[in-house]
């Protein structure tokens, strides 16, 4: 450096900075040193010259640290500066090997995990600078081309990634643009064969309703009437009697209008699950959808939003209009479930009328299945065919504790021939069988105890977990002991019930016991405790001064032990392999040459860790082996050190 | 600045138009750096070994690669351009490759225009075959069986006479095969290992000169048998043989030291092949240039003895992988695999005893020279870089780095002053003299790109 320094004056500076912030063992360039290198390199070209020949000298430095702090300077400065890229990519190629490590006889020095990162940020720079420099310099592209296409190295690939993403998502939206065009050119088509359908099924539902209306009025009322007209007079009555009236409205189904309330439930559904659900999706298309003709946009809009409503209000007469209606999930990914689940409640409700009008109950029955419904798919239909049942019968307590014993099967198509006990034909599957393989017996019957056989089905025990009680004895800290052990906790004996503060709490137990037993003992009892309660803090206190003691002589113990160590290192520094390097260091940067604390330094990266050899010498030395080693050592290793390290020095 | 003032002496007559040529020649020469503007996008997948543009338009570069492919570029007009016009890409005109039903099954070693037209060209290769292409049907028109690798094959560039495509190979033997007749006109014996090299004088169209993996460089005269010259590197002459017009005075006088030892010691080399030669030949080698009454009386008293062992004489310790000749045919470069180069006069056959800096040279495969127009320096591909040493001192005077891998040939392209290099690294790269006055008119409109490349100080 010195002899560097007096060939070019100007650029001493410069050169001191770049060695400053290269000398580092931080994954970072010290930024204001980088500010100021920036500074005075902008300043002038000489400067930019200098400092391109000490980062590349830098480069060549055989310590991956040094070569990662330069890299990142050089992209700093190659991102800014004309004429250092020009300098720069003249030989790119050395810059390349050094950096990427990509000849085989010049291999990236040690640490190897700096020298990973370093390889991969010299990749990821190098395809930075083409992407932004590229055209403008023939080498780079051929660096990046050899890297990419003959070394097949991995790129980050950075822009590629983005453009292909923005691709992607542009080609995306052009589709679904497409799509929704279709779809607007289809509704443009269907608009009123569309609304038509629609009108229909409203129409019905709303004939439907008024003739369960009229029979109502017509057909239940009579009776009441006649009663309430003879009995009740006061307006609380009336009142009374005009409630159980719309009660009564909400609810009445039986054989005779049956068929009407199975139509008007059929058409509920269709007109929730269908028209709803198509009219949700025209009005998101519409509003998506990007068409010139606005006027046909806007009138099917209002329209639509006006069907909707209509649906809704429609929708919520029926609900009104009290017969059970089937809960119809929006989604429409659980169609196929949707049949399922209603299926089986269709069967209880329309057990309900049969057992003399037990409205209450069918209708707790409905209100259990549509709250188990949305439930895990899978045991849905055990469960629902058990409320069912439970509908139907009255006796459920007897069933019930069944029930509670029962175990829970998985779903499963052998549920489908659940309790049957028939033969199975074989080959009669709906499909069509030809003879490729000889001659198909249709008549072929598996027996039932074949198919009970193919049945069987195995379930695995699965263990059920209960929790494992904290230990809760108190802690000296303060707080309860959080360890779970199963019968005794390792610190605090065996693991007893314990109340919030820690206390054993089968200890009062014991003492009711006693005083069950021995009543009249009870005071002697209460003494004898209180005396044992006493001892036993006393006992603690006593052992808890004595670790106390222990623990502050323990302390002092180490303290001079450190001390003793700190001495013997002391002693010993500049005689092993090891320290050698700090104390050069050290004297080297005109800091207090016996620093007891190990500053981190590149050389302290690139060694490796303590022998048991190194230790055991550094027990061994005494002073005067120390001295005559020192001496022999510093000067080997001063050499070596400065040759491995020529811009440190 | 100064082209300015010499365009000015041209004009008015006191610089001669040809010097001002020179002059303008050389120093676009001396500016040669990697081409930004110029991209030959190669389309090999191995090593380029082979590059040679056309010798009558100047327009079409032919390349010959590992991959047994062989492509031609325009280099005059670019196919595509890339970054608004900046980077001019010259993508292949075509290709021909082991896909080819008559196309080359390994390595093409060497790939050469015919020297008249680009209507031919031919394509040596590792698996024993010579092919003469058809450019325009990119067909084969006749081929030769070798009985080896072909590692080299040239063609006269002065030929009137004859078509004939010399071929070194593995075998010893030289063949000279004759597109006319479609048969091996000649077979050149005295090479004792396969031959690396092989090369036509540009002052003779009869005269050979070829190199070998047995380190002799021999000058067969083809239109007799058995060779004519061996080179020794121990024969040697210092420095550049004077000016004809200074070499008379100097005969006259005999006061030259060096120039009549190296005189009287050639008359030794030469005179045993003499003797095998038939006896009126002084009046066919047209390159000879020495008194004819110095070589009867040197012819006397030759020694039989001499032959054998003249015979047995190196250019090089190893293989000769690369000769050149000067375009004006005096001299003669050749690269060895003991890593020399050795210029030798043509006419004496003496080692010229240029040191040339050269460090290393690619040893295991044959290198393709080139030099300037006017001889003043030559251009080796020396491992990873390509060095161009002044022809007379030896010297470095620019070193072209840019392969990654190691550079098998370059051609040098006088017209445009163009150097064309080809590495193992598949790349074929475009060294041309820095934008200077010429082309100051096509760099304002790429001024809007280049603002770009700036710089770009944010703090």
């Amino acid at each position: 450096m010195e002899e560097r320094d007096g060939e070019e004056g100007g650029g001493g500076k410069v050169r001191s900075l770049i060695e400053k912030a290269t000398n580092s063992i931080s994954p970072e360039v010290d930024p204001r040193l980088l500010k100021a290198i920036k500074f005075l390199v902008r300043s002038s070209d000489s400067e930019l010259r200098v400092a391109y020949e000490t980062l590349m000298h830098s480069m060549k430095t055989n310590h991956s640290q040094v070569r990662y702090l330069s890299l990142l300077i050089i992209d700093e400065l190659f991102m800014r500066s004309k004429l250092f890229r020009t300098l720069l990519v003249v030989n790119l190629d050395q810059l390349l090997s050094l950096s990427v490590g990509f000849r085989r006889n010049l291999p990236l020095p040690a640490p190897p995990a700096i020298a990973s990162t370093l390889r991969l940020k010299a990749i990821e720079f190098l395809e930075k600078w083409n992407a932004s420099f590229g055209f403008h310099y023939r080498q780079l592209r051929l660096g990046v081309d050899y890297l990419k296409n003959t070394l097949r190295l991995q790129f980050p690939n950075i822009q590629a990634n983005a453009t292909r993403i923005q691709q992607e998502r542009r080609e995306r939206e052009l589709r679904t643009r497409e799509i929704l065009l279709n779809k607007f050119e289809m509704l443009k088509e269907n608009f009123d064969s569309i609304k038509s359908e629609i009108q229909l099924t409203v129409d019905e539902i709303g004939e439907c309703l008024d003739i369960v209306r009229t029979k109502e009025e017509n057909m239940p009322l009579d009776p009441i009437d006649d009663e309430g007209f003879e009995e009740f007079r006061s307006s609380e009555l009336q009142q009374l009697r005009l409630d159980s009236l719309k009660e009564a409205e909400k609810v009445h189904e039986n054989s005779d209008n049956k068929v009407v309330f199975d139509t008007l439930r059929e058409l509920y559904k269709l007109l929730v699950s269908k028209h709803l659900v198509a009219v949700h999706e025209w009005v998101s298309v519409l509003v998506r959808v990007e068409v010139t003709d606005h006027r046909f946009r806007d009138s099917a809009l209002k329209e639509f939003i006006d069907i909707r409503n209509h649906i809704r209000s429609i929708q919520r007469k029926c609900e009104e209009s009290g017969c059970a209606l089937p809960k119809i999930k929006d989604d429409d990914e659980e169609d196929i479930w949707e049949e399922g689940k209603i299926e089986p409640f269709e069967k209880g409700s329309s057990s309900t009328p049969n057992k003399d009008a037990r409205v209450l109950s069918g209708k707790s029955t409905s209100n259990k299945v549509k709250n188990e419904a949305p439930e895990s798919s899978n045991k849905s239909k055990i469960k629902l065919t058990r409320t069912s049942e439970e509908g139907v019968n009255d006796s459920g307590s007897l069933k019930d504790k069944l029930k509670a014993e029962a175990p829970v099967l998985n779903w499963g198509s052998f549920l489908d021939n659940w309790g049957s006990n028939r033969d199975v034909l074989a080959n009669q599957r709906g499909l069509e069988l030809e003879g490729h393989w000889g001659r198909v017996d249709y008549d072929a019957v598996i027996p039932a105890k074949k198919i009970a056989e193919l049945n069987v089905h195995t379930t695995v025990y699965k263990e059920e977990r209960n929790e494992i009680q904290p230990c809760r004895a108190p802690l000296s800290k303060g707080g309860l002991c959080q360890r779970r052990d199963l019968k005794i906790c390792p610190f605090h004996g065996p693991i007893i019930p314990r109340d919030d503060e820690g206390k054993p709490a089968n200890v009062n137990p014991t003492l009711g016991d006693n005083v069950l037993d021995l009543g009249t003992d009870l005071v002697e009892e209460l003494a004898r405790k209180a005396v044992k309660n006493v001892r036993e803090r006393d006992k603690e206190e006593a052992r808890k001064r004595e670790i106390d003691k222990q623990a502050m002589k323990r302390a002092k113990l180490a303290k001079v032990r450190e001390h003793n160590e700190a001495v013997l290192r002391d002693a010993a520094v500049a005689s092993t392999s090891r320290s050698m390097v700090v104390g050069d260091l050290d004297a080297t940067s005109d800091a207090p040459p016996m620093s007891k604390s190990k500053k981190q330094t590149l050389a302290s990266m690139l060694r490796n860790k303590v022998t048991a050899k190194d230790r055991l010498a550094q027990r061994l030395l005494n002073t005067r082996a120390r001295d005559a080693t020192t001496r022999q050592l510093t000067v080997g290793e001063d050499e070596n050190y400065r040759e491995a390290f020529p811009n440190q020095w | 600045m100064s082209m300015w003032k010499k365009i000015g002496d041209r004009e008015t007559g006191r610089l001669c138009t040809n010097r001002f040529a020179n002059y303008v020649r050389s120093s676009r020469v001396s500016s040669l750096s990697l081409s930004n503007y110029k991209d030959i996008v190669s389309a090999h997948r191995g090593s380029v070994n082979s590059l040679q543009v056309d010798l009558t338009e100047g327009r079409y570069l032919l390349s010959g690669a590992s991959d047994a492919s062989a492509a031609v570029y325009d280099i005059q007009q670019a196919t595509d351009f890339e970054g608004s016009g900046l980077v001019a890409k010259h993508r292949p005109l075509f290709v021909v490759d082991k896909r080819h039903e008559h196309g080359h099954k390994y390595a093409v070693s060497s790939a050469i225009w015919y020297p008249i037209d680009t209507g031919v060209f031919i394509t040596g290769s590792y698996d024993h075959f010579i092919n003469v292409w058809d450019t325009n049907t990119t067909q084969v028109a006749v081929n030769f069986k070798m009985p080896g690798k072909v590692y080299r094959t040239a063609m006269s560039s002065l030929s009137m006479s004859h078509m004939l495509i010399a071929a070194g190979t593995e075998d010893v033997q030289v063949r000279l095969c004759d597109i006319a007749s479609g048969a091996f006109a000649h077979t050149l014996s005295g090479h004792r290992d396969g031959v690396m090299t092989v090369e036509w004088s540009t002052s003779s169209e009869w005269v050979l000169m070829t190199g070998g993996c047995d380190g002799a460089i021999r000058f067969w005269d083809i239109r007799r048998a058995g060779c004519y010259r061996v080179l020794d590197q121990s024969q040697s002459q210092l420095g550049r043989r004077p000016p004809l017009l200074q070499r008379a005075t100097v005969n006259k006088a005999s006061t030259s030291k060096s120039s009549s030892a190296g005189q009287s010691s050639s008359m030794k080399t030469r005179t045993p092949q003499r003797k095998i030669a038939n006896g009126n030949v002084s009046k066919q080698f047209p390159i000879s240039r020495l008194p004819a009454q110095a070589k009867g009386s040197m012819r006397q008293r030759l020694h039989p003895g001499l032959l054998s062992s003249q015979d047995r004489a190196t250019a090089h310790y190893g293989a000769v992988t690369g000769l050149k000749v000067t375009e004006d045919g005096m001299y003669l470069l050749s690269a060895g695999s003991d890593s020399r180069l050795r210029l030798w006069d043509v006419e004496s056959g003496f080692n010229t005893l240029v040191n040339f800096e050269t460090v290393r040279l690619q040893t295991s495969k044959m290198i393709q020279l080139a030099t300037t127009q006017d001889s003043s320096l030559v251009f080796v591909p020396c491992m990873t870089a390509v060095k161009a040493f002044d022809v007379w001192s030896g010297k470095t005077s620019l070193i072209f780095r840019g392969h990654y891998e190691n550079v098998n040939c370059c051609w040098f392209s006088s017209q445009d002053q163009e150097l064309y290099t080809g590495g193992n690294d598949r790349q074929i790269l475009v060294w041309s003299p820095s934008k200077s006055f010429v082309e100051e008119g096509k760099d304002t409109r790429k001024g809007q790109v280049h603002s770009v490349d700036e710089d770009n100080w944010s703090d």
